[in-house]
């Protein structure tokens, strides 16, 4: 059973149960997904319809019940091809931000002399400057997110995979990270999987957006999102008629899908 | 009552003067009253070894300060108390406290991490450590007097027995006890299980194997007398001891004190050294 040669995650048929006996609970599935090279796929759903679970079954953390998950053709591993973003930073307190972003850099076997070259670069991709030997706690939220963003991009992980990394975020800061992430990905044209609650983000962020029936989740839309990758400004893509569009279609499944 | 609240200080760098002078004023305001505690429990003393009117009973204050004198100088050829400066007595036993305890804590280290991380061996072990702490040090030290004999061996196994359980328990509870969180995050960078446990568990962990260490120490202060009475001279137990055997009551009173303040002062640096090491306690 192959996966497609250029799909970077590879989906079949997957269940996934939580718990045993009467507490049984089917989280997720069937479902069948596949993700080609270089895409951005945003997974939209209300809460609880299993896409955290889904994205914690891409990256390794378990195993499906059911079905089969394949990361560049193999059974995902937590720590190897997938550079994974958290709702919270969770950043390491004893370490410096440098030193966070550091250690990722030593978990992917960068050497020493490297590591120093690479740090302040990665921090200035996700747009953060002069905060090398800064606490994680001096930072504000949003700082800390764009570390934990780019510890994830440390890795040259062909797969970034981001569950719902600006949630916790307000409306402003929130805005920001998105484009930011938006041009990140841009320009480092890895693939990404980005699970969301949020209409407006699924449609800015992904060239992909599938939005899933609650509990357990099914696929009930899979959208290409045809606006343009470069070349605009984010406030010039948010003003494009077809952005509003395909807000309006996605907003309307989202809404149908919970029920 | 030598439990210091010490208030929650903040240590940002370069908060502004008018920050430190507010800190300032209380800290000046907790010194005061320090001393005037002080004095008031040394005019109680006085009150009651005046009262007592028997200085084999309560020796005054001054009779112990006379001692004080007397213990760090040679006097008609004798040599502090038994041939030892009280300043040398108390290094002795300081000595033993510092090896003792360092044996101590690296053993209850060693002990914690595997309790904490082996379940079966937490099954089996964990009585074990908990029914040693729960043994009185005089007890198992004539055990190790038969094994060790009576010099330096015996004294500092006593103290790394004594000071082992509360650091083992500590560690393996803060091991076990690792944000579940981190470790995913360390896991999804690519670390191995030991990068988790040194560069995630014991980081995470260290605040509160700080605070079984400081224990530790205190424990093994405490039993320092204990240690020091089998051939504890020179040693500030040692003098104790003997200084009871002759009634020499201002002596055992001077030899208390000496042991009491510099406990203090110990655990004041302990303090002062978790600070430096440990500048993310209470922040995530």
């Amino acid at each position: 059973m192959s996966s497609p040669p250029d799909s970077a995650v590879h989906v079949r048929d997957v269940v996934h149960v939580y718990g045993t006996g009467s507490d049984m609970v089917t989280a997720l599935g069937p479902i069948s997904l596949d993700v080609p090279r270089g895409s951005f796929l945003v997974i939209v759903g209300a809460s609880g319809c299993g896409k955290s679970t889904l994205l914690r079954l891409i990256a390794g953390f378990e195993r499906p019940t059911a079905g089969i998950v394949r990361t560049a053709g193999a059974a995902p591993v937590p720590g190897t091809g997938a550079g994974i973003v958290f709702q919270q930073p969770r950043l390491f307190p004893w370490k410096s931000v440098g030193g966070n972003v550091e250690l990722a850099l030593r978990y992917a076997g960068v050497p020493r002399e490297e590591r120093a070259r690479r740090v302040p670069e990665l921090l200035d991709r996700v747009g953060l400057h002069d905060v090398t030997r800064r606490r994680t706690w001096q930072l504000s939220g949003g700082q800390q997110q764009r570390v934990a963003i780019a510890r994830a991009l440390a890795g040259d992980d062909p797969l970034l995979l981001l569950d719902e990394p600006f949630a916790a975020l307000d409306a402003l800061t929130r805005e920001r990270l998105q484009e930011d992430l938006r041009r990140v990905s841009e320009q480092t044209g890895r693939t990404s999987v980005f699970v969301t609650h949020s209409v407006e983000e699924a449609v800015f962020l992904g060239s992909r957006v599938v939005v899933l029936t609650s509990r357990p989740g099914q696929i009930a839309l899979d959208l290409d999102i045809p606006l343009p990758r470069d070349g605009l400004e984010p406030d010039e893509l948010r003003a494009l008629p077809e952005y509003a569009a395909l807000r309006a279609t996605v907003g309307h499944a989202v809404r149908e899908a919970a029920g | 009552m030598v439990t210091s609240t010490a208030a929650p200080t903040t240590t940002v760098p370069g908060s502004g003067p008018a920050s430190a002078t507010r800190r300032a004023r209380p800290a000046a305001r907790r010194i005061a009253v320090r001393v005037l505690a002080a004095a008031a429990l040394l005019g109680l003393w006085q009150a009651a070894a005046a009262a007592a009117a028997n200085p084999a009973f309560i020796p005054s204050p001054g009779a112990v300060w006379e001692q004080l004198l007397r213990l760090s100088t040679t006097h008609d050829g004798v040599r502090g108390y038994s041939g030892s400066l009280l300043v040398e007595h108390l290094g002795v036993s300081l000595r033993r406290i510092l090896i003792g305890s360092a044996i101590g804590v690296a053993g209850g280290l060693v002990a914690g991490v595997v309790l904490g991380t082996v379940p079966w061996i937490r099954v089996v072990a964990e009585p074990v450590v908990t029914f040693v702490r729960a043994l009185p040090p005089l007890a198992y030290f004539s055990l190790l007097i038969i094994w060790f004999g009576i010099d330096e061996t015996p004294k500092l196994w006593l103290l790394a027995i004594a000071a082992l359980p509360p650091v083992a328990v500590a560690t393996a509870a803060a091991v076990h006890g690792a944000p579940a969180h981190l470790v995913e995050a360390a896991r999804a960078l690519g670390a191995s299980r030991r990068d988790v446990i040194r560069d995630v568990v014991l980081p995470s962990a260290l605040p509160e194997i700080f605070t079984g260490v400081r224990l530790a120490v205190g424990i093994a202060y405490s039993s320092v007398v204990a240690a020091e009475t089998v051939n504890g001279v020179p040693g500030i137990g040692g003098m104790v001891r003997d200084a009871q055997r002759y009634l020499q009551t201002d002596v055992v009173v001077l030899g208390l004190l000496a042991i009491g303040l510099s406990g203090l002062l110990i655990d004041g640096l302990l303090r002062l050294a978790e600070k430096r090491l440990i500048p993310w306690r209470g922040r995530s």
